[in-house]
C-alpha cells in the first residue's frame, strides 16, 4: 500500500486542498445567490417606488410632481458614494462601496445655516397689514407648539423633496423612502458583485492549478 | 328669487345648460373603464379611447405613446369644450366659468415661480402649464424676485390680484414662502368664489355652497396631513384653512393641533358626512383617503345634475372631466408599469 505523505487524507476522505476548493465554490455560489436575491429585491423596490411616484402625481396633480421642477441650481449632493480598496486581506484590490446618506461635508454646514434660517421662518410667513411688530410678538408667544424637525436625516429628506413644495403628500414621501432603499440595495449589489467576482477568481485559479498539475 | 329660475334661466343659460348636459353624456362609463383596465399596452388604451369622444384627439399621436401624452390630449378636449362654453356665455355665467379656472391659474403661477427658482428654462415651464390657467403675461413671472415684484410686475392685471393682499411681502421667494403663497392664494380664491355664488343666489348658491364647502374641508384635511412632520407651525397651518365649510371653525381648531393621521380621523369623525369616508379606512392608513374623498366628491357632483336651471352643472361637469382624466392617467401608469393589479386603487367610477 502506498502512503501519500504529501496529501494527508482526512476522516471523510477529502484533502485540505479539496476542502478549500469546496469552500471557495460554496462561497461563490452563496455570493451568487445573494446577488440574485438582491437584484430581485431591487426590482421589486423600484417597481414599488415608481408606482408610489405615480400615486403621488395622481394625488397632488401633474403640475406639482413634474420633471420641470427638478432643481438645476448647483447644490451639494445629499448622498455620496465612497469607494475603497479592501487592503490587508488575501483578496486585496477588491473594491468596497459605502453609501454616505445625507452626510456630505457641505451638508453639515448648510444644516447649521438652515437651522438658523428655519428659526426665522418659524415665525409667521403671512404678513398682516398694520402693525407687524405687535403681530409677531403675539404669534411668538401664542405659538407654543412650533415644530422643529429634530432628526437631521428627516430634515435632509424634507429638503430634497422641497423642490415639489413643502407640503407634499405622504405618498411622495413613501416614494422617496422606496428609492432610498433602492439606492442602498444598489450599493449592496455592487459589493456583492465584487465578492462574487472575487470568489469566482479564486475558484478559477484553483481549477487552473489543477489542470497544470495534471 | 329662489324657485323662479325656471322662468328666466333659459333665456341666457338654456343653450349652454343643454350643451353641458350633452357633454356629460359623453363621460366614460364603468364598461369603458373595465375595457381600459384590461389593456396590455398604451396603444391598446389609445385604441379603446378612439371609440370615445377622445378619439379625434389621440388618433394622430404616434407610437410609442407616453402617459403624459394621453393626459395632455384628453385635457385639450376639456379645454376646447370649456372655451366653446365661455365664448357663448353671457354675464354672470361667463364670470362663473372664469372662476372655475382660477385654481389652475394659481397652480401655473406657482409652477413658473418654482421652476424659475430652480433655474429652469421658461419655455419648458410654459409647456407644462395647465392650458385652462394660462394668461397673457404669464411668461414675465420669471423676472420676479419676491412676492411684491410678482404682484407689481405681473399679477396686478390678472384675476388673481385681489387674492394677493394676504401674502404680499418683500421676502425673497423660496420653497416655504412659495408653498404658503400657493395655499393662501387658493384659500382667498375659494372664499371669493363662495361669496360670488352666494351673491348669485337661488339653486346656484345652494348647490355651489355644498360643493365649495366640501372642497374647503378636503383642502383642510390635506393641508393637515401633508404638514405633519414639517416645519409648518400650528398657527400657520390654521391660517391656511378657508373661513367656511362644515369644519369651520371648530373642526379647524382640532385639525390645527393634529400630529398624526389618527388624530385627524378623530377630529373628522365628529362630522357625519366625513365619518362615512373615514370608516372605510383602517387605523393609521392614509393611502386610500384620496380615493375616498374623490368618491364622495363625484357623488356630490353627479347630484348637481339632478336639478335644473343653475350654474352648478358647469362646475360639476368640469370637475367630473378632471376626475376622468385622473382616472385615465392612473390606468395608463398602471399599464405602462405593468402593475395592472393596482389599477383599482385609484380609479373612481363616475357612473
Amino acid at each position: 500500500m502506498v502512503v501519500d505523505h504529501e496529501t494527508p487524507s482526512l476522516e471523510n476522505g477529502q484533502t485540505d486542498k479539496e476542502v478549500e476548493e469546496n469552500a471557495n465554490v460554496l462561497q461563490f455560489m452563496d455570493s451568487m445567490d445573494a446577488y440574485l436575491t438582491l437584484i430581485h429585491s431591487l426590482s421589486s423596490t423600484l417597481r414599488r417606488g415608481w408606482l408610489e411616484l405615480a400615486s403621488a402625481r395622481h394625488s397632488m396633480g401633474a403640475s406639482r410632481v413634474n420633471t420641470v421642477l427638478l432643481d438645476h441650481t448647483s447644490h451639494p449632493a445629499a448622498t455620496s458614494l465612497l469607494v475603497t480598496q479592501d487592503e490587508g486581506k488575501v483578496d486585496s484590490g477588491k473594491p468596497h462601496f459605502t453609501l454616505c446618506k445625507w452626510a456630505s461635508s457641505s451638508n453639515e454646514n448648510s444644516l447649521l445655516g438652515e437651522k438658523q434660517s428655519s428659526q426665522d421662518k418659524l415665525h409667521p410667513q403671512l404678513r398682516h397689514r398694520g402693525s407687524t411688530e405687535l403681530y409677531e410678538e403675539k404669534t411668538s408667544s401664542e405659538n407654543k407648539a412650533s415644530r422643529e424637525v429634530d432628526d437631521p436625516v428627516q430634515k435632509e429628506r424634507s429638503k430634497s423633496l422641497s423642490m415639489f413644495g413643502t407640503l407634499v403628500s405622504p405618498k411622495l414621501r413613501a416614494a422617496q423612502l422606496s428609492f432610498e432603499a433602492a439606492l442602498e440595495t444598489l450599493v449592496e449589489i455592487a459589493n456583492m458583485r465584487s465578492e462574487m467576482l472575487c470568489a469566482f477568481d479564486q475558484v478559477n485559479m484553483k481549477l487552473e492549478g489543477r489542470k497544470d498539475e495534471k | 328669487m329662489y324657485g323662479f329660475e325656471a322662468m328666466t334661466f333659459n333665456i341666457h343659460g338654456g343653450y349652454l345648460e343643454a350643451i353641458v348636459r350633452g357633454h356629460r353624456a359623453g363621460l366614460l362609463t364603468a364598461a369603458d373603464y373595465n375595457n381600459l383596465c384590461q389593456c396590455e399596452t398604451l396603444d391598446d388604451i389609445k385604441m379603446h379611447l378612439s371609440a370615445t369622444e377622445y378619439g379625434p384627439y389621440l388618433q394622430n399621436e404616434p407610437s410609442p405613446l407616453h402617459t403624459t401624452t394621453i393626459v395632455e390630449k384628453c385635457t385639450l378636449k376639456l379645454v376646447d369644450e370649456y372655451k366653446h362654453m365661455l365664448c357663448q356665455a353671457t354675464e354672470p355665467l361667463s364670470t362663473f366659468l372664469e372662476y372655475i379656472t382660477y385654481g389652475h391659474m394659481i397652480d401655473n403661477v406657482v409652477l413658473i415661480v418654482t421652476g424659475t427658482l430652480h433655474e429652469r428654462d421658461v419655455q419648458e415651464l410654459l409647456e407644462k402649464c395647465h392650458p385652462l390657467g394660462m394668461f397673457d403675461s404669464i411668461a414675465t413671472l420669471a423676472v420676479a424676485q419676491n412676492m411684491r415684484e410678482l404682484y407689481r410686475l405681473v399679477l396686478v392685471d390678472t384675476p388673481l390680484a385681489p387674492y394677493f393682499s394676504e401674502c404680499i411681502t418683500s421676502e425673497d421667494l423660496d420653497d416655504m414662502n412659495i408653498e404658503i403663497m400657493r395655499n393662501t392664494l387658493y384659500k382667498a380664491y375659494l372664499e371669493d368664489f363662495y361669496k360670488f355664488c352666494q351673491k348669485l343666489g337661488g339653486a346656484t348658491a345652494e348647490i355651489m355652497s355644498d360643493l365649495l364647502a366640501f372642497e374647503a374641508d378636503r383642502r383642510a384635511v390635506n393641508i393637515t396631513i401633508n404638514s405633519i412632520g414639517t416645519e409648518l407651525t400650528r398657527d400657520d397651518r390654521r391660517k391656511l384653512y378657508s373661513n367656511f365649510g362644515l369644519l369651520y371653525p371648530y373642526g379647524h381648531e382640532e385639525l390645527a393641533v393634529c400630529e398624526d393621521i389618527d388624530q385627524v380621523r378623530a377630529a373628522m369623525e365628529k362630522y357625519p358626512p366625513y365619518q362615512s369616508i373615514f370608516s372605510r379606512l383602517s387605523y393609521g392608513e392614509s393611502q386610500m383617503l384620496d380615493k375616498a374623498f374623490y368618491e364622495e366628491e363625484v357623488k356630490r357632483l353627479c347630484l348637481a345634475f339632478e336639478q335644473q336651471f343653475h350654474y352648478g352643472v358647469f362646475f360639476a361637469y368640469m370637475r367630473l372631466r378632471e376626475q376622468e382624466i385622473r382616472n385615465l392617467m392612473w390606468i395608463s401608469e398602471c399599464v405602462a408599469q405593468n402593475q395592472k393589479s393596482r389599477v383599482h386603487d385609484s380609479v373612481v367610477f363616475i357612473f
